[in-house]
């Protein structure tokens, strides 16, 4: 029997984003890699835009300008939402690696998410009213 | 006394050169029958060409693992009322992140191949065992009592877990379980093995091993200990070159 | 196999991801997490109208901390990330050779990236001397 099971393929690549029959620590995982990719996404962004600085105030203020609408804030906010998360998330990495918490890592997981959901309120609070 | 329930098994078929598919048979079980059981009645009773694996029925051989309703499950210890209501569908489907032989059977050879490079061990003498309440010293005779391993070679933490899903070469949560259990102090070549792309660094914390382990092996704590002793390793192989 | 060649084989870590590039992604993810807090607190509480003009960002870049913390910020970031895109690169299962096309591109992205932004932040706080 031919086993093609040892050939690179996409659908594979897929599995990781797969949430059937998963449990807590999957879920963490799917949403730690989530968040790593969009924060590489923006982290290139950023540093792209930023270029406009250099071309003096026309460039810059022009362009926070057009950074006003509603769109860009709750970007930003996804933006905010994921650097909390992956965090957070990183944090509980660390701990049981080394051995903290590997029996409740289930309970770490929710309370950092927990943490994580309080702080994005608050910052989508504050980004909306100001 | 539980009345008897009437489900449906949705049993997942595949014999070489077929495209797999889902066969259901209805049946009347009682709900503490294991879910082995009701697979069992199929091959029994309705359908000789079912082909899947067993032998001990108790937890000790780790053979009769497969998936119920998407979760991993080893089916003899396995309620069927826990997985199920009257009337309702059990899906039953072969462990992922292996080859399937024929329909719930799967080759497990890489699992048994790969235990014996790590040098995992059946059985340990007691003072390296874990065991629950052990005395606070261990004497030196203690050593000549041994305890079974944990681990039932069952395969369900392989096919639970994400990494090993991507990627065949992937050692897995129960080789690297039983690589840590062997140490890396006692086997230092083990070292080439686990610290490797394919070692304990594609491990992703997921802890899906563990939650699936119907063993009390916990692989997830054992790849994260083993982390700290190659870290351990390579630090003190720095200052220690030979 | 010689004692010597044996003993090597167990010491040389294998090419992949191994110990001690995993131990840089843990080492700079705490690291971040303070950076990325000092980074947003003096960003926006501590900078006049919370850096929306040109003339702020000028302004704010005379302290010399300021340029230094952001080009450490950037450095740290980009090892992170990039060390941590790789290992997701790695679940793609690419061959060796692949692999190495991989490292170089990761190296010269990296390299660009940090020089790039430490030129941004210098030129923003040499404009204006």
């Amino acid at each position: 029997m031919e086993n093609k099971r040892n050939k690179p393929s996409p659908a594979r690549f897929w599995m990781w984003f797969n949430p059937i029959g998963r449990e807590t620590g999957g879920w963490a995982f799917i949403l730690n890699r989530v968040t790593a990719l969009g924060l590489i996404f923006y982290l290139f962004l950023h540093l792209i835009v930023l270029g406009q600085l250099a071309k003096g105030p026309e460039g810059y203020d022009g362009f926070v300008a057009l950074m006003h609408n509603p769109y860009v804030i709750v970007g930003e906010l996804l933006v905010v939402a994921a650097g909390i998360l992956h965090g957070l998330n990183g944090i509980r990495i660390i701990l049981t690696t080394f051995g903290i918490g590997v029996t409740y890592q289930k309970t770490l997981f929710y309370t950092l998410m927990a943490v994580a959901l309080i702080t994005i309120l608050i910052f989508g609070i504050r980004m909306f009213t100001a | 006394m539980s009345q008897n329930w009437n489900i449906t098994l949705k049993v997942s078929r595949q014999k070489e050169g077929e495209t797999p598919h889902f066969d259901e048979y209805k049946m009347e079980v009682n709900p503490d029958e294991y879910v082995l059981d009701a697979v069992e009645r199929v091959w029994a009773f309705m359908d000789r060409t079912l082909c899947y694996r067993h032998a001990c029925h108790h937890s000790t051989c780790g053979a009769c693992g497969m998936r119920v309703n998407d979760v991993e499950k080893l089916t003899c210890i396995t309620y069927i009322r826990d997985m199920t209501h009257d009337g309702g569908t059990l899906k039953i489907e072969p462990l992922r992140n292996f080859p399937i032989i024929s329909d719930l059977a799967v080759d497990m050879g890489t699992l048994y191949s790969r235990l014996e490079s790590v040098g995992a061990r059946s059985v340990l003498p007691a003072p390296e065992a874990e065991i629950e309440n052990p005395p606070a010293t261990w004497s030196a005779d203690d050593g000549q009592y041994i305890r079974l391993a944990d681990c039932i070679e069952c395969g369900l933490c392989i096919s639970a877990c994400p990494s090993a899903a991507t990627s065949d070469e992937y050692l897995g949560p129960a080789i690297l379980a039983g690589a840590q259990a062997n140490g890396l102090k006692r086997n230092p070549e083990l070292l080439a093995l686990v610290d490797c792309e394919h070692g304990v660094w594609r491990c992703h914390s997921a802890f899906e091993c563990t939650a699936v382990c119907p063993s009390f092996v916990d692989p997830a704590r054992r790849i994260m200990d083993l982390r700290t002793q190659i870290i351990k390793e390579r630090f003190t192989r720095l200052f220690h070159k030979a | 196999m010689t004692q010597t060649t044996a003993s090597k084989n167990i010491s040389a870590p294998k090419y992949g991801e191994t110990a001690w590039l995993w131990l840089v992604k843990i080492v700079t993810g705490p690291l971040l997490v303070i950076f990325v807090l000092i980074h947003f607190i003096v960003n926006h509480f501590t900078a006049e109208n919370g850096l929306l003009t040109y003339a702020d960002v000028i302004a704010y870049y005379k302290n010399p901390l300021i340029p230094a913390m952001e080009i450490c910020f950037l450095a740290v970031v980009v090892t992170h990330s990039l060390i941590g895109l790789r290992g997701i690169i790695l679940d793609l299962k690419p061959s060796r050779s692949t692999l190495k096309i991989v490292d170089w591109i990761l190296v010269i992205l990296g390299v660009t990236a940090v020089s790039y932004g430490t030129w941004l932040a210098l030129t923003i706080a040499s404009t204006g001397i």
